[in-house]
C-alpha cells in the first residue's frame, strides 16, 4: 500500500500532538504523587520540612557567595578524554586547511597555463578543481572553531597562556581570515565574470592570503615544539622571536610542499570517482585527465619533501639533541617505520599508476619493457627502507642472531641505508615520469643523442653518488655519516632539475607517433588514485601525531609541563588507531563535499519532474 | 547471475581496507607507553652507596643519559661515548679538574669541552626539559664515579656549580 503525501503530513501532526499528551499527562500525574502535609492544601504553615529545606538554600547561597574563584587547569571530556578529543578534532582542521591551501595553488597553475596556451580546457579543469573549495572552506573554519571551543574548554590554563604570548597575532588572523573567505568566494563566483588578468589576480590574492594564515598558525604551534623569544619561566621576551622560532621556517616550508602533495591527490580521488561514475567516454576522458593532473601534482610535490623533512628534522636536533633523539632513536623511533611502509606504498602506487597510464597510447612498448627492472629497484628499496635496526624477536631468536639486530639484514635497518634506498626510489620515480612524459613523442631535435647521453650520465652520476656515500657511511664516524646525506640529496636534486632542464627543450616541438587516448585506462587504476589519497591521508595524520607527541609531557616543550591525566605518551598501537578513526572522519565528509560539488553538474529537480512524465 | 556491487560499496571497502592496513602494521611494532619521569625522593642522610644506585636510576630515567650515552658498548658506531670506565678517564680530560668536577662541568656546561671525534649536543642537564636539581646531579655523578673509579661524593660534595670552588682535587667531604 502506497501512502499520500497528506496521509503522512497527518500522521507526523497526530504523532507530534500525541507526544505533547502523553508528556503533559506524565507531568500532571507526577505533581499528584509528591508528598504534602495534609495541612498544606489550606494555608501552608511553616512544617519543619519547609523550614529545612529553606535553612538549606540559605546555606548553599552563602557558601556560594564566598566560593573564591579557581582557574581550572584541566576539564574532561567525556568517552575519549580530552587528549583524543582535541587530537581528532585538531587532525580534522588540519587536514581541510591543507585541501584549502593547496588547490588554490594548483588551480591557479592550471588557470595559468589556460590563459597562456589559451586552452580552454585548462581553465575548466582548474575552474573544478576550485568548486571543491567552497564547502571545504567552511568544514576547516568549523573545525577551527570547534578545536579553539575545545582547548578553551579542556586545556584552559595551558590556552591562556598560548594567548597571552601569541595575543599580538590575533587580530592579522582574523583580518586575514576575512580576507581569504572574500578573495575565496570572488574567485570561485567570479569564474568567468571578470577579465583572465583581474581573475588571476584574485587568485593569486587568494594563495597569498591563504599562505599568510598558515604562516601565523604554525608560529602558535612551532613555539609549542621549540620555543622562543620567552624567559626559562616562560615570560613573553619578544613575539616576534616567539613567532620565528627554531622550526617555524622549515615547518612553513613543509607543511607547503605537504600540502599541494596531499590537495592533488585528494583531486584525484575526486577525479577518480568521477570516472567511476561516468556514463560516457567524453566524461571518462576528461575525469583521466583530471586523474592525471591530480596524481601529477601530488607525486611532483612529494618527491622533494623528503628534503625538507631532513631540513626539519636537522633544526629539531639543532634546537634539542634530546628532542632529535626522543624523535629518531627514543619512543617514536618505530614510527618511522611505520612511515616507511607508507612512503614505499605511494612511490609503489604512484609508479604503478604511471604505468598503467602508458596503455594510453599505442607506441607505449618501447618504454614498457623498462617498467620490470624500475619495479624490481622501487621493490628492493621499499625493503631496505622498512627493515628495521631491531627487530622484536624471543630469548632463543635474539641467541640465535647473538643480538638484538639481524647479523646480516640489520645492517639495512641503519640510516646510510635508508639515506640510500629512500634516494633511489626518488630518483625511480622520477625515471617513471620521464618514461611516461615521453610515452609517444620523438624528439626532432639535431642534438637529441647527446641530450640522451647526458641525461643517462646525470642520472649514472647521481645514483652512483647515493650509493657511494652509502656505502661510505658504514666506514665513517657518526659525525662525518650524518653529513653525508647533505651530498646525497644534492646529488638527487641536481639530477631531477637537470635532467628536467634538458628534457623540455629535447621535446620542444616533438613529433607524436601516437596520439594519448584518455580515458582508455583500466578502471583499476582510478582505485590507485583512491589508495593514494587514503595513504597520504593517513600518512599526514601520523606524522601530525609525531610532530605534537614528540613534546611528551611538556605542552610547550621545556617551558609549561603537562600534568593532566594525559600526559605520558601512547602506544603506537594506540595512536595508529586514532589516526584511522580520523582519517574514516574525513573521507566521509570529503565524500560529502564530493557529493556537494557533484550536485551543480546535475539537472534541476523540475527538469527531472518533467522528463519523467515525458 | 553476475552480482553487482555498488561504486560507493567498493569505495568504502576499499577506504576502511587500506585505514585497517595501516592500523595492523601499527599494532605489529613495539607497544610501549612512555611516562613522565618520577621525582626522585632524596633523604638527607643517604649513604653514597645509595647515591650510586639513585643516580643509576636517573641515568636510565629522568635524566634520558641512557638516550645516548651507552656503557660497555664494545664495537661502534656511537652516538655519543661510551661511559665504560670513564671515572677513570674524568680525572685527565682537563687540567685541573678532578672528577667530581668534570662531571659537574659535562651537565652544567656541556658544550664547554667536547670529548674529540663527537658532536657537540648534549643538553643543560640543570635545565628544562631534563632539569634535574643538585642533589639528583650530585647522585649521577656517584653513579659515574662507579663506572672505573670509587664512589665518594655525598650530598655535602661542593663543585663550581653549587657554590663550591672548582677545586683540583676530588672532594670526599662527609
Amino acid at each position: 500500500m502506497k501512502l499520500s503525501k497528506l496521509q503522512i503530513a497527518a500522521g507526523l501532526v497526530l504523532a507530534i500532538v500525541g507526544l505533547a499528551a502523553a508528556l503533559r499527562a506524565t507531568t500532571y500525574f507526577v505533581s499528584k504523587l509528591e508528598y504534602k502535609a495534609p495541612e498544606r492544601a489550606a494555608a501552608p504553615p511553616a512544617t519543619p520540612r519547609d523550614q529545612g529545606v529553606r535553612d538549606e538554600h540559605e546555606a548553599q547561597a552563602k557558601k556560594d557567595a564566598a566560593k573564591p574563584y579557581a582557574e581550572a587547569e584541566y576539564r574532561a571530556f567525556p568517552a575519549v578524554g580530552s587528549r583524543v578529543a582535541v587530537w581528532v578534532v585538531a587532525q580534522l582542521h588540519l587536514l581541510f586547511a591543507a585541501f584549502v591551501l593547496a588547490v588554490p595553488i594548483f588551480a591557479l597553475i592550471i588557470e595559468f597555463i589556460g590563459y597562456r596556451t589559451g586552452d580552454k580546457r585548462y581553465d575548466h579543469l582548474a575552474y573544478e578543481f576550485t568548486k571543491l573549495l567552497s564547502v571545504s572552506f567552511s568544514l576547516t573554519a568549523t573545525f577551527g572553531a570547534f578545536l579553539t571551543f575545545l582547548l578553551i574548554a579542556l586545556y584552559p590554563k595551558f590556552t591562556n597562556y598560548l594567548m597571552s604570548v601569541f595575543s599580538p597575532t590575533f587580530l592579522p588572523y582574523v583580518l586575514l581570515f576575512f580576507l581569504e573567505a572574500f578573495f575565496l568566494y570572488t574567485y570561485y563566483y567570479g569564474w568567468g565574470k571578470f577579465s583572465p588578468r583581474v581573475h588571476l589576480l584574485l587568485g593569486l590574492g587568494l594563495n597569498l592570503v591563504g599562505t599568510a594564515i598558515m604562516l601565523i598558525a604554525n608560529a602558535w604551534l612551532t613555539f609549542m615544539m621549540s620555543p622562543r623569544g620567552v624567559s626559562e619561566a616562560g615570560a613573553v621576551i619578544s613575539v616576534m622571536d616567539a613567532v620565528t622560532n627554531f622550526t617555524w621556517m622549515p615547518i612553513n616550508v613543509h607543511r607547503v610542499i605537504a600540502n599541494v602533495a596531499f590537495g592533488g591527490s585528494v583531486a584525484g580521488a575526486y577525479a577518480a570517482v568521477k570516472f567511476l561514475q561516468a556514463k560516457t567516454d567524453e566524461e571518462r576522458a576528461h575525469y583521466d585527465w583530471m586523474g592525471y593532473i591530480g596524481n601529477f601534482v601530488a607525486i611532483s610535490a612529494f618527491l622533494p619533501l623528503p628534503f625538507a623533512g631532513y631540513w626539519l628534522a636537522k633544526e629539531i636536533y639543532a634546537f634539542s639533541q634530546t628532542l632529535g633523539l626522543t624523535m629518531m632513536g627514543g619512543a617514536f623511533s618505530w614510527l618511522f617505520i611505520i612511515q616507511a611502509v607508507l612512503i614505499g606504498n605511494l612511490f609503489l602506487a604512484a609508479n604503478y599508476y604511471l604505468w598503467l597510464g602508458m596503455g594510453r597510447v599505442e607506441g607505449a612498448r618501447e618504454f614498457q619493457r623498462w617498467i620490470k627492472y624500475l619495479l624490481v629497484v622501487v621493490a628492493l628499496c621499499f625493503m631496505v627502507w622498512a627493515t628495521p635496526r631491531s627487530i622484536i624477536a624471543t630469548v632463543s631468536e635474539v641467541r640465535a642472531m647473538g643480538g638484538g639486530a639481524h647479523p646480516a639484514l640489520g645492517f639495512l635497518g641503519v640510516m646510510s641505508a635508508k639515506n640510500t634506498a629512500v634516494n633511489i626510489l626518488i630518483l625511480t620515480t622520477f625515471m617513471s615520469f620521464l618514461l611516461y612524459r615521453r610515452t609517444g613523442k620523438t624528439a626532432v631535435v639535431p642534438w637529441k643523442k647527446t641530450g640522451n647521453t647526458a641525461q643517462l650520465a646525470i642520472f649514472g652520476f647521481a645514483a652512483a653518488t647515493v650509493i657511494g656515500l652509502g656505502i661510505l657511511g658504514y666506514f665513517v664516524e657518526a659525525r662525518v655519516r650524518i653529513g653525508l646525506s647533505v651530498p646525497q640529496v644534492g646529488s638527487v636534486l641536481f639530477a631531477m632539475v637537470a635532467i628536467t632542464a634538458i628534457d623540455v627543450p629535447l621535446y620542444r616541438g616533438a613529433t607524436m607517433s601516437h596520439e594519448v587516448r584518455w580515458g582508455r585506462i583500466p578502471p583499476i587504476s582510478q582505485y590507485v588514485l583512491i589508495f593514494i589519497a587514503v595513504t597520504f591521508t593517513w600518512l599526514m595524520g601520523l606524522m601530525g601525531y609525531v610532530r605534537s607527541g614528540l613534546r611528551q609531557h611538556w605542552h610547550v616543550y621545556g617551558v609549561i609541563r603537562d600534568t593532566s591525566v594525559d600526559a605520558f605518551t601512547p602506544t603506537l598501537g594506540f595512536a595508529t588507531k586514532v589516526v584511522s578513526v580520523t582519517v574514516l572522519i574525513f573521507f566521509g565528509l570529503i565524500g560529502f563535499v564530493f557529493w556537494l560539488s557533484s550536485l551543480h553538474d546535475q539537472k534541476d529537480w523540475a527538469d527531472k519532474q518533467k522528463e519523467k512524465g515525458a | 547471475m553476475k552480482l553487482r556491487v555498488p561504486l560507493l560499496a567498493k569505495l568504502g571497502l576499499l577506504i576502511v581496507a587500506t585505514t585497517g592496513f595501516y592500523t595492523y602494521v601499527g599494532q605489529m611494532v613495539p607497544q610501549k607507553e612512555v611516562y613522565p619521569p618520577q621525582e626522585t625522593v632524596i633523604k638527607a642522610d643517604v649513604t653514597t652507596a645509595d647515591m650510586v644506585k639513585i643516580g643509576q636510576e636517573i641515568f636510565t630515567g629522568k635524566g634520558l643519559c641512557s638516550t645516548c650515552h651507552t656503557i660497555g658498548k664494545k664495537t661502534g658506531p656511537y652516538r655519543y661515548p661510551d661511559l665504560e670506565g670513564v671515572d677513570a678517564r674524568a680525572g685527565t680530560r682537563e687540567p685541573g679538574l678532578n672528577d667530581v668536577e668534570y662531571f659537574a662541568k659535562s651537565m652544567h656546561e656541556p658544550d664547554a669541552f667536547i670529548v674529540p671525534g663527537f658532536n657537540p649536543g648534549m643538553p643543560t642537564i640543570n635545565k628544562p626539559p631534563i632539569g634535574l636539581n643538585e642533589q639528583e646531579i650530585l647522585c649521577v655523578i656517584a653513579y659515574l664515579q662507579s663506572l672505573g673509579g670509587t664512589p665518594n661524593v655525598t650530598l655535602a660534595t661542593k663543585h663550581k656549580y653549587n657554590g663550591g670552588d672548582a677545586a683540583p682535587v676530588a672532594q670526599a667531604t662527609p
